[in-house]
């Protein structure tokens, strides 16, 4: 019984639609399968009848042979019997062909156009929300909402066949329809009631479920430090206690859930019996015939189960419209980051300036304050500071993943809000200490941002890439499976890939943001040597923690708080014995031979 | 267990784990007495439920027939008994099968969770965390799905069949003619239904799977998707995987709306009702008799309704069970080896013409070296060198191919593995830190560490201090909820915790993210304190490190090309000069001579 479902947490981004709109949005989608709705409105009924048909034609049959038995054509009934059977199967069956077609495409539609959403919010979307729910979003959310068109469309021919089981009944014995339906009352009660009831115990069952989850992936996650230790015993230990705590927990679950059946299958029972004996007395006095009492027996099985599921019908109709209500809300959701224009971006010089920038992530968190700093085409620059200075940042707001609130930024004396996006972001190269790698082949990691590149090119850059040494230590070279984000390579070959994967790309700004942290000094060496041939001419930023890194630029920026405290090369900084001496001193000094030279002593 | 496993759990019953279905059978065994008496309450369900079809017919006579009060309310009052304990018997049948099905899920996860733990780190390093969680988790629970409502439904078929069929066997013998035929047919079309219901399903949930691995990729790697100007054809490949799904989606749709049985069965009453006028003409059946057997007849139509649901339910479970299985099948490489080699560690590692290999690759070939006990080791090489496989030999997480590795001149292989991998300390890369307390950290590779003991090794590895910074010391959560640490702290932490263990040999493999001097200074002291006495294998790009180790392995593409101090590799290797020769260039005189000395 899937109609407990517990609502996501809400997201900031959550809006209230009116539940009209919600309707009117929906049913938009369903448009362009309007005849096929149609048709499975038509065969509804159909089947409806169909279904109404059989017993009607039972309880007839049997009075004609107790009261005019000449008459009576048993092949005929038998016939009817038989077609009406296979005529409310096919209506049933075009009904779920066509729903799971319709059903099918427009959930098709919902997560495209969800997923198109995602990829257009900017970074601080992704910051605020994890991967989990907006994952949840486009895949659940749009399955809930699907289920429970399936499930109206479901109920509706449900709800049809008691209406119409009813009306006929009523024509048949007044009295005894009204016997039949006291018992309604009843039935809903406690398919209300149950739902109460469960709908604590499956938060129960989930709460607990979740800590058996987070505790196996913790212990999978951690499986080579608890190997390492020996102490499987201990996390086994842990486990099997919350393993025995969720069993615990489900089974209650599972006997509020398996009892709501048997328990209405007692009151219908009930209902039966009051049935059998008014209509006995009813019979005996002539109002009732044999035939009739009997449909109004089948009347009962008829009736009791398709009303549990109305009874629930409404909760669930809300849950659905809710989980599309999620689903409008991502896909409605506003961007911060906004452009004037949508200008397509030529050849760029590379000449990046910042005009006067206010920017923070969060109010009250101020990263850059009045801020202005002009890069020269072609030139390398050198971001240095501590933790929090703003060097990221800067990365970022030239990437344009996140929006400033005042000032400019100037790409090649045009300001970065009138560009289109994506044609400018393929001229910048960005690479990051902690590269994302998509799972695929090395060669497919290279190509990503210009998939059009042939075999040629990527060796070709593959090979440029510290001299492409790295690629002897690749078990199938370019073919190597890099596994999930990467994970079959070191982190240190992860950034050789995301090297070359931007150097692929030819872009005419370089941001190299820790790129070589975690690559051996030999290799760093190599790279290097590749990157400043590459860097020569184009503009690039770098942070990093780098000595040799930073010594070769042409300029260094030393940030603090956002504001640029100093400038000037690496040798008139030292020579000034400011803030960059100190910073050399307390970060970098560890990585110059003299320091070394003393520790070894 | 008969397979290798580098950990056993004692009590833990034997499945049959011939196959997913006996794998299930297996697991309800074990619960026999739900088992029966879950039978016993649906069996009782049905001869209830049927007894009160046969009342109707009973009642139906009292009205053509005509009947005394008290017979009426004898017919009335039987049918309100026999409805009524129709409902109580399924209630007990129901209860029944939820414990069966929870005990099922709560052993066969237990099961999988001994089973991952015994596997080797080859196991782990081969599978995706996310595919196990999807195992341990959505694939249990189907397994409870199997039994609640799925054997359930086996004895719907069983019950639900026969319970009536003999009523209408007591009434009239030559009725069973259709239902009969009905069954037959039934359990042919039943089975081809399955048939071709089994794939679609089981595609249409691997494709989910892909649809969702993929989108979270997507949404992982997001800022690579943006800055390389993907997003167009990030969108043709999520459009891609969601056609696929929906095909499944709708393909399912299709068959499951032509189930046959649905119709067979309105055709098999329309027989059966026409059997019954003439057997009434030919005076053998009465009117009340035509209306028990045709209450009868429906019963049979229950599980046949919802066996659509179930099967789907069954099939689904069995899927899961077979990739539990599969995952409890996987070979584990490497034994605990209860009955090995347990002496305390002295310290001296020799490595004999080792050959590794990963995959069909070889990433060690011929390596040897000794290390005598209380030396530090520093390997060095170029990324993807092999340098972390070589420790991983150490600790026996992985086998070597060829040649030994000797602990005290004893074959790892021959070591008691837990006496082996206790007295190894190791601080890895990533550092893994659970989601509890940071004391609990601390303490994670001993038991029964007393507070004192935990502060101290705090104190030895520098990291005192910054615990006490956090509001709650020691007791302050790591993780989510609690407090995220640098990754400085993350390794002086991990210092600690291989402090408190005092292992005699020390594994360092080093990180080079970026760590401020003035912390460096700290960790170094906290490094070097903790390779004093005990033997230190130290993977590390930090030059300041490798200029003080004893010996100085240099790796090149799996082989060991270099071994020597620092002075001796600086005049042998030109390796070795290159890699200081780039640091020591700008603006030592040394660093100068040495690169002049290299070129």
């Amino acid at each position: 019984m899937g109609f407990i479902m517990d609502g996501l947490d809400a997201e900031e981004y959550d809006r209230i639609y009116s539940d009209w709109a919600l309707v009117k949005r929906i049913l938009g989608y369903f448009k362009s399968h309007l005849w096929k709705m149609l048709v499975v409105g038509a065969v509804v009924f159909l089947s409806s009848v169909m279904d109404l048909i059989l017993p009607v034609v039972v309880s007839q049959a049997l009075d004609q042979l107790q009261f005019s038995p000449e008459a009576f054509d048993p092949i005929g009934t038998s016939i009817i019997l038989g077609v009406a059977a296979s005529a409310g199967w096919v209506a049933n069956m075009i009904r779920q062909w066509l729903s799971a077609e319709a059903v099918g495409d427009v959930t098709l539609d919902l997560r495209e156009d969800a997923f198109n959403a995602v990829t257009e919010r900017d970074m601080s979307f992704y910051d605020q929300y994890p991967t989990g729910k907006v994952v949840s979003r486009v895949l659940s959310d749009t399955q809930a909402f699907s289920e429970t068109v399936r499930l109206s469309i479901n109920l509706m021919s449900r709800l049809l066949l008691v209406v119409l089981l009813i009306i006929y009944l009523f024509t048949v014995n007044v009295n005894m329809t009204w016997v039949l339906m006291a018992i309604i009352p009843f039935i809903v009660y406690t398919a209300l009631k149950f739902r109460t009831v469960a709908r604590r115990t499956v938060t129960n069952s989930r709460r607990q479920l979740a800590t058996v989850n987070a505790h196996i992936q913790e212990s999978i996650s951690g499986i080579g430090v608890a190997k390492a230790f020996r102490r499987e015993q201990m996390i086994y230990d842990e486990f099997k206690t919350v393993n025995q705590e969720s069993y615990e927990v489900e089974k209650i679950n599972g006997f509020v859930f398996g009892s709501i059946f048997p328990i209405l299958v007692t009151i219908a029972g009930l209902g039966v019996a009051a049935v059998v004996w008014f209509g006995i007395n009813m019979a005996q006095q002539g109002i009732l015939t044999a035939g009739e009492w009997f449909l109004f027996i089948q009347g009962m099985g008829m009736i009791w189960f398709p009303l549990t599921s109305i009874s629930s019908f409404w909760s669930q109709f809300q849950l659905g419209l809710a989980a599309g209500e999620r689903v409008f809300a991502l896909i409605d959701a506003e961007a911060l980051v906004k452009q004037n224009a949508d200008d397509p971006v030529d050849q760029l010089e590379g000449e990046i300036e910042f005009v006067n920038m206010d920017f923070h992530y969060n109010e009250g968190e101020q990263v850059l304050k009045d801020f202005s700093l002009r890069i020269r085409p072609g030139e390398t620059l050198a971001l240095v500071g501590h933790t929090g200075s703003g060097k990221s940042s800067i990365a970022k707001l030239i990437s344009r993943f996140y929006e400033f609130q005042q000032g400019a930024l100037l790409i090649d004396g045009v300001d970065i809000r009138y560009f289109n996006l994506s044609s400018y972001r393929s001229q910048l190269g960005v690479v990051t200490q902690t590269p994302f790698l998509f799972d695929g082949t090395v060669m497919d990691n290279i190509r990503y941002g210009k998939p059009e590149a042939s075999d040629e090119e990527v060796i070709e850059v593959a090979h440029q890439v510290g001299r492409g040494d790295w690629l002897a230590s690749l078990q199938e070279g370019l073919e190597t499976q890099v596994g999930e984000r990467g994970n079959n390579l070191s982190m240190g070959q992860r950034q050789l890939v995301a090297i070359a994967r931007v150097l692929l790309q030819d872009p005419a700004i370089f941001i190299l943001d820790e790129a070589t942290a975690s690559v051996d000094p030999l290799t760093e060496t190599l790279i290097q040597e590749g990157l400043d041939t590459l860097l020569g001419d184009r503009t690039s930023i770098v942070i990093a923690h780098r000595l040799s890194t930073i010594q070769h630029a042409d300029r260094i920026i030393v940030l603090e708080l956002g504001e640029i405290i100093e400038s000037g090369s690496h040798d008139s900084l030292m020579a000034a014995g400011g803030h960059y001496a100190t910073l050399y001193d307390s970060y970098f000094r560890h990585q110059s031979l003299e320091y070394i030279e003393r520790m070894a002593g | 267990m008969n397979q290798k496993s580098e950990f056993s759990v004692e009590g833990l019953r034997d499945y049959n784990r011939c196959g997913p279905v006996r794998w299930i059978i297996s697991h309800c065994l074990e619960h026999k007495l739900y088992l029966f008496v879950g039978l016993f309450g649906f069996a009782l369900t049905y001869i209830a439920f049927s007894g009160a079809r046969v009342m109707f017919g009973r009642g139906a006579e009292l009205i053509i027939e005509g009947g005394d009060a008290q017979a009426v309310i004898a017919v009335s009052l039987a049918v309100l008994i026999l409805s009524v304990s129709d409902g109580l018997f399924a209630l007990l049948g129901s209860m029944v099968m939820v414990i069966l099905s929870t005990r099922v899920e709560r052993d066969s996860r237990h099961e999988l969770y001994a089973s991952l733990l015994g596997k080797s780190q080859t196991f782990h390093d081969q599978q995706r965390v996310g595919d196990i969680m999807a195992r341990a988790t959505d694939d249990v629970r189907q397994l409870n799905f199997v039994i609640h409502p799925g054997i359930m439904f086996i004895f719907d078929m069983f019950l639900g069949f026969a319970v009536p069929m003999i009523y209408i066997a007591a009434i009239n013998l030559e009725l069973l003619l259709a239902p009969v035929i009905f069954v037959i047919c039934y359990v042919f079309v039943v089975r081809r239904y399955m048939r071709r219901l089994e794939p679609v399903m089981m595609q249409q949930r691997m494709q989910y799977g892909t649809l969702s691995a993929r989108l979270e990729e997507t949404i992982s790697g997001i800022e690579i998707v943006k800055v390389a100007a993907q997003e167009i054809e990030e969108r043709k490949k999520f459009k891609r995987n969601a056609w696929k799904y929906r095909d499944f989606f709708v393909q399912q749709g299709k068959i499951e709306a032509a189930y046959l049985p649905l119709l067979m069965f309105g055709i098999a009453f329309g027989f059966f009702f026409l059997h019954c006028l003439n057997l009434y003409s030919r005076g053998i059946l009465s009117i009340g008799d035509i209306i028990a057997v045709a209450g009868l007849m429906q019963v049979i139509s229950f599980p046949v309704f919802i066996s659509l649901f179930s099967i789907s339910m069954i099939q689904l479970g069995i899927a899961g069970a077979r990739r539990i299985l599969e995952l409890i099948e996987q070979r584990a490489d490497i034994d605990e080896n209860l009955a090995g080699h347990g002496a305390a560690v002295v310290g001296a590692i020799e490595f004999d013409h080792v050959t590794f290999k990963f995959h069909g690759s070889t990433v060690l070939e011929d390596v040897s070296f000794t290390v005598e006990p209380g030396q530090t080791v520093a390997i060095v090489g170029q990324t993807g060198s092999g340098k972390s496989t070589l420790t991983q030999l150490v600790s026996r997480t992985y086998d070597v191919d060829e040649g030994r590795v000797l602990i005290d001149g004893v074959d790892v292989r021959d070591w008691n593995l837990d006496r082996l991998r206790s007295q190894m300390g190791k601080i890895e890369q990533d550092i893994f830190l659970f989601s509890r307390s940071i004391a609990d950290n601390i303490a994670f590779g001993v038991q029964n560490a007393t507070a004192e003991e935990i502060e101290n090794a705090a104190k030895e590895a520098q990291a005192h201090d910054f615990i006490m910074s956090f509001n709650d010391g020691y007791e302050s959560e790591i993780g989510e909820r609690g407090v995220t640490l640098s990754g400085g702290q993350r390794q002086r932490l991990a210092l600690a915790r291989a402090f408190l263990r005092q292992p005699r040999i020390l594994i360092l493999d080093d990180s080079t993210s970026a760590i401020d001097s003035a912390t460096e200074d700290e960790i170094q002291k906290a490094m070097r304190r903790a390779q004093e006495g005990r033997t230190t294998i130290l993977i590390t790009h930090r030059l300041s490190q490798i200029r003080w180790a004893d010996r100085i392995i240099v790796l090149e593409n799996g082989r060991a090309i270099a071994n020597g101090s620092h002075e001796e590799l600086l005049r042998s290797s030109e390796h070795y000069r290159r890699i200081f020769a780039r640091y020591g260039a700008v603006e030592s005189p040394i660093g100068q001579l040495a690169a002049g000395g290299g070129a």
